[in-house]
């Protein structure tokens, strides 16, 4: 019998950029294949082209042995590919089965609506969940979109379902349950890929796994009898060595958060009630599946949003009285030492349009080291600028009058470290600063997290990285439903933290 | 370790196309790509390309409107080397200056100043209030005109400005509607309190001669305050701390704010002096040109300033340049309205057209479109 | 007394047709995404066309009102490719939009000879004997067929929007058009189709203006209607039936200055003519007070879409 997906020879190219450099997958029907690989090794560029997204520069694409090419996501959909996206692609407005009826039309409008809800319940009680369809998306958790998008390809008929990081936004109970419905689906004969970064998911649930690094395929292997060790080198190609902590005294309390609390970004569950203090010297890790307040959390500490509740109070070295800094600007939290380093590096960490040097610059203009109000002197901006790129390693800087948009995640991430980070502030507060990032920037970024917190940085690391966490912290705080729930020393327990992640349901 | 699970060979891209039994479809298709660099000659001369390309539609729409063909290119030349065309253009060129800056500098701080022509009304208006009321000795009457001009454009656009800070009102409805309300005021004046009773037309009495901007040599003084003006907001946009933070603010203001910049203030500064630019090009018309406060002077004035901006990148400098090109374009448009009967708003037909032109070759710019077999 | 009102609310439905139509053609196309700030041109172009094809072709109101619905369709198509296809920025578009209208319109208007002519234009038609009621024949059936038809093409477009699969869609590319592509529809076509259908009904709009209420073409004839438009359909947080109330408010306004007048109570005239800007404003920064700005405004309003791009 013919391979439900066959990707051979698959170049593509953004610009300068190689996404993809001879990519090959193969996946039968019936089975769980996994497609692993690090951030950056070209798992979602494939797997779009499969979905009709990206239009290939050279390769083939064979369904079930005969070769396609799809000119957009309608015509793979009706070969029957159906993709899951990190990025759910559901009208938020809209509900379960007005989605699912866009993509399906079902004759008249009124009675297509009765006949897609009829189906959602069919598929939906087959795989053994509960959905209500006629319930706004905005109003399910994300592990419940994520059920829709599913029903909603299996109801457009797929027979090769691409699920791309799908545990990265559930709790390890939600993930678990996702992945045995996963396994009922493919039990049922359909494809399934599973495009993750993590080895967990791979060992546990499926049956083959292609490992990609750089662009390329570099094998494909039978989950189960692959080690884990063996599956880390294909995956990374060398031995990188994670950053680990020395142990050092704590010094005084340097950032007390009483009490905070503070309304929802985007539907997320509101900041309720954090309570915690960082010392200097120590790096304190906040755990937590993301949209658990964590995005409010980061935005009252720095200043992007003022709480509704609850003070932040900052002891700068060398004062005896703490300066409440709850309501203040980002500005004068800066002056009083206290430095970002965003989640969201596009959107909030740099102004990609300018330059790598104005980007260095601004954070250092207002207290007049480059220059006078009436003018700024960008050649002294420019040596400062090279010297905090030569110390941080930010490579791929062709002319520090380059567009910083040009870097990639890693050296971007490199940049705004430098640029924070060299003011010496004391107090860091890091939020998911190696999302995105490969292997070797991750380490590289912890590895500064780790230097600043020894030269007396009180660090609060906000990330979703389990792993991260447990590795560089000091102490590790737990944050679920908006509160810090638990706190742990280190060396933490992975079980007891896993257990305080999700009992506070 | 770079095996291939399955030995299939890469296909060379043509089989792509190749139906099952055999045949081949040779259907290109375009696939449209991101350019990420283009030199700053190849955009300048795109741009150019589309400036030109607009004028030649518009030249095309005038002479399908009656206008003979040989007398457009003539007219439009004449504007450079007429003496008298030229000096026009000179005088023209100063309030459109102004204009053009203040569109420029609100841009840049992400403000739609679209109410350049009521904050110019209102220059107006306070430059002949200090006329009628004698406000000041009269050596310094004309500096204590532009004052008023200046802050009158400062409050009308902290209206909208503030309306936009505190509830969230969008600027660019609410600028443009203050430009009808600005135009009443100017009505109900010129009309009632301030018509010049010597006459039958809505304008003010004429201003001593103290209160007229005076000619230095060839040209009216307000072409040299223009571009002293221009410059000044130059240095301020390139040069100062405040025009690096409004880089910023412009390039992503969110970004902006986390990283200290003080964006409330920055932000007002720049819409507040853009108000008090505008409102200086109304002084300059009615103390430079007309000598009176009148009723349309400020016509075309409001899209010429976005047009200005937009042309010249926001950059105060090459503001100056395109504000001379479209002081050659109202000249021409004022004589066609003479000679042809055309109506002056073809002016701001031609521009509208060129705006048109130019944003969209800015998409093959940023696009390229490549042929795919 | 008694007179002012009713003579206040006969002109109301009238003065309130333009707004009413212009923001349901606005209000189709920002529902898919396309923020429309070209209404004030789109608005000449349909009545200039009117009042053009009344002069040329005999006489026929409501095939001018037709020539007004297409000729803003046409002109819209300009903005569309701009907009659409070639990702330019919606405000720029829209405002390069409304200036070459004004300009065309006027240019055109004046060399073709067209302005400044007193037509007949659509008179109104009684529905008789309904228009025989006392107080509430006069008020409600004694208006032509544009003001009658207003009320079912509000429904026709309520119910496209709200009950088929083709406002389904429509409203999905406007929500979220990832989730739409996604879905295997066409932006790019169905953007164009709403923005080009609304603005036949902005031209319309203008249409009525010239050939229906003031019965002539005078360049510059809509004096910021447009922009009023605009307002509205924030006003009106993009569902038809607010628009309509919306209108009602304003075209009473507008409705109301003759009145006042007549009830002799002394105000200077310019003042009063500034009273529909100034509400305009007003109700803007009402909306603003009640922090309901973005509220149910379509979440892809005025971003091009792209697919596929990197950078």
């Amino acid at each position: 019998m013919a391979s439900a997906l066959e990707l051979s020879g698959i170049q593509k190219s953004f610009g300068d950029f190689r996404a993809l450099d001879d990519a090959c997958l193969t996946v039968e029907y019936g089975e769980v294949h996994a497609l692993l690989g690090e951030n950056g090794a070209g798992k979602s560029s494939l797997m779009n082209v499969a979905a009709g997204l990206y239009s290939p520069d050279a390769g083939s694409i064979r369904v079930a042995g005969n070769l396609c090419r799809f000119s957009g996501p309608r015509e793979a959909t009706q070969h029957g590919i159906g993709m899951i996206h990190q990025n759910f692609k559901l009208v938020k407005r809209f509900s379960a089965t007005e989605n699912v009826l866009l993509a399906n039309p079902r004759g008249a409008f009124r009675s297509g609506k009765k006949a897609i809800e009829r189906e959602i319940r069919e598929k939906a009680q087959a795989l053994g969940f509960v959905l209500d369809p006629s319930r706004r998306v905005d109003s399910l958790s994300i592990a419940e979109q994520q059920r829709v998008e599913i029903i909603k390809a299996l109801v457009a008929g797929a027979r090769i379902l691409i699920l791309d990081e799908p545990t990265a936004v559930l709790t390890e109970g939600e993930a678990n349950r996702l992945l045995a419905t996963v396994r009922e689906i493919a039990e049922r004969g359909a494809a399934v890929i599973l495009v993750t970064h993590k080895l967990r998911d791979v060992k546990a649930y499926a049956h083959r796994v292609t490992v990609m690094r750089g662009g390329k395929t570099v094998t494909t292997l039978d989950a189960q009898n692959a080690t884990a060790e063996e599956l880390t080198t294909l995956t990374v190609g060398s031995n990188i060595v994670t950053p680990s902590r020395s142990a050092k005294p704590a010094g005084e309390a340097r950032l007390i958060v009483t009490g905070l609390a503070s309304g929802s970004i985007e539907g997320h569950t509101p900041l309720l009630d954090a309570t915690f203090a960082v010392r200097s010297g120590e790096i304190y890790g906040i755990a937590g599946v993301g949209g658990n307040g964590q995005t409010e959390l980061a935005a009252a500490l720095v200043g992007g949003r003022p709480p509704s509740a609850g003070t932040v109070e900052i002891r700068e070295p060398g004062a005896q009285a703490l300066t409440d800094v709850t309501g203040a600007t980002p500005r004068e939290r800066r002056d009083h030492g206290v430095a970002a380093v965003p989640a969201d590096r596009q959107a909030f960490g740099l102004a990609s349009s300018l330059s790598i040097a104005d980007n260095f610059g601004i954070g250092f203009v207002h207290q007049g080291r480059f220059g006078s109000p009436a003018w700024v002197d960008h050649a002294r901006m420019a040596r400062a600028a090279q010297q905090a790129v030569a110390e941080f390693e930010v490579q791929g800087v062709r002319s520090l009058w380059q567009r910083a948009g040009l870097l990639s995640g890693g050296n971007a991430q490199k940049l705004i470290l430098a640029r924070e980070l060299s003011r010496m502030p004391s107090i860091i507060v890091a939020h998911s600063p190696t999302r995105g990032l490969d292997v070797r920037a991750c380490a590289a970024v912890q590895r500064r997290l780790l230097i600043a917190r020894d030269q007396g940085a009180a660090v609060v690391l906000i990330s979703e990285d389990l792993d991260e966490v447990l590795s560089i912290a000091d102490r590790v705080g737990v944050m679920t439903r908006g509160r810090i729930v638990a706190e742990f020393d280190a060396p933490a327990d992975r079980q007891a933290v896993g257990r305080a992640m999700v009992d506070h349901a | 370790m770079r095996e291939r699970n399955a030995a299939v060979p890469s296909l060379p891209v043509a089989d792509v196309l190749s139906v099952g039994d055999g045949r081949r479809l040779s259907l290109p298709r375009f696939v449209l790509e991101v350019r990420l660099d283009m030199p700053a000659w190849k955009q300048a001369v795109a741009i150019g390309c589309s400036i030109v390309v607009g004028m030649l539609i518009s030249a095309v729409i005038l002479i399908v409107a009656g206008v003979p063909a040989s007398d457009l290119i003539s007219e439009l030349a004449s504007s450079i080397f007429d003496a008298q065309s030229f000096h026009a253009v000179l005088v023209q060129a100063a309030p459109l200056i102004l204009v053009g800056i203040a569109a420029s500098l609100g841009f840049r701080a992400r403000f739609w100043n679209l109410g350049l022509e009521g904050q110019m009304v209102w220059g107006g208006i306070a430059a002949t209030a200090v006329s009628i009321y004698h406000v000041g000795p009269e050596s310094l009457r004309l500096p204590v005109m532009a004052l008023a001009a200046i802050v009158a454009g400062m409050f009308w656009v902290a209206i909208p400005a503030f309306l936009k800070l505190r509830f969230s009102v969008n600027e660019i409805i609410a600028t443009l509607l203050l430009n009808y309300v600005a135009t009443y005021v100017l009505y109900d004046l010129l009309y009632g309190a301030w018509k010049d009773p010597s006459d039958a037309y809505p304008h003010s009495a004429q201003y001593a001669g103290a209160e007229r901007l005076p000619d230095i040599g060839f040209i009216n003084s307000a072409l040299p305050l223009a571009v002293v003006f221009a410059l000044v907001v130059w240095w301020l946009a390139e040069f100062s701390r405040f025009g690096f933070y409004l880089k910023f603010i412009y390039a992503n203001t969110a970004m902006a704010r986390l990283v200290g910049v003080p964006i409330r203030n920055v932000v007002l500064t720049a819409v507040l002096i853009s108000g008090g630019l505008a409102a200086l090009g109304g002084f300059v018309i009615s103390t430079g040109s007309t000598g009176r406060l009148t009723q349309g002077f400020f016509e075309g004035y409001g899209f010429s300033g976005v047009l200005i901006a937009f042309l010249a990148r926001n950059n105060a400098a090459s503001a100056a340049v395109v504000a001379a090109l479209v002081a050659m374009l109202f000249v021409t448009g004022q004589t066609f309205q003479i000679f042809y009967q055309i109506p002056f708003s073809m002016v701001q037909m031609i521009q509208a057209i060129i705006v048109m032109c130019v944003a969209a070759s800015e998409f093959f710019i940023r696009h390229r479109l490549r042929l795919q077999r | 007394m008694h007179s002012v009102l009713m003579g206040w609310l006969i002109n109301l439905p009238s003065l309130a047709v333009p707004y009413a139509l212009a923001s349901l053609g606005l209000i189709i196309g920002e529902r898919t995404g396309v923020l429309s700030l070209g209404a004030e041109g789109l608005m000449l172009v349909g009545a200039l066309a009117g009042v053009a094809a009344y002069l040329s072709f005999g006489g026929y109101p409501l095939a001018a009102l037709g020539v007004s619905m297409v000729a803003a369709a046409l002109v819209s198509v300009l903005f569309a490719v701009l907009v659409i296809l070639l990702r330019v920025n919606q405000v720029i578009a829209g405002l390069a939009l409304v200036f070459f209208c004004q300009g065309l319109t006027n240019l055109v208007g004046t060399v073709a000879n067209w302005q400044n002519h007193t037509i007949s234009g659509l008179h109104d038609l009684p529905i008789y004997p309904l228009s025989e009621l006392p107080v509430v024949g006069r008020l409600l059936f004694t208006h032509d067929v544009v003001v009658y038809l207003t009320i079912p093409i509000f429904l026709a477009v309520a119910y496209l929007l709200n009950w088929t699969n083709m406002g389904l869609r429509l409203r999905s590319i406007g929500e979220s058009p990832e989730a739409a592509d996604a879905a295997g529809l066409n932006i790019y076509l169905y953007r164009f189709a709403a923005v080009v259908g609304g603005s036949a009904l902005v031209g319309l709009a203008g249409g009525y203006l010239s050939v229906g209420s003031a019965k002539i073409w005078i360049a510059g004839m809509t004096s910021g209607r447009g922009w009023i438009a605009v307002a509205l359909v924030i006003f009106a947080r993009w569902h038809p039936w607010r628009a309509l109330l919306g209108a009602l408010l304003f075209g009473g306004i507008e409705a109301l200055i003759p009145q006042i007048a007549a009830a002799g109570i002394r105000v200077p005239e310019y003042f009063m003519l500034m009273t529909p800007y100034l509400a305009t404003l007003g109700v803007m920064v009402w909306l603003g007070i009640r922090g309901r700005t973005g509220a149910d405004e379509p979440a892809a309003l005025g971003q091009p879409y792209v697919r596929e791009e990197r950078t």
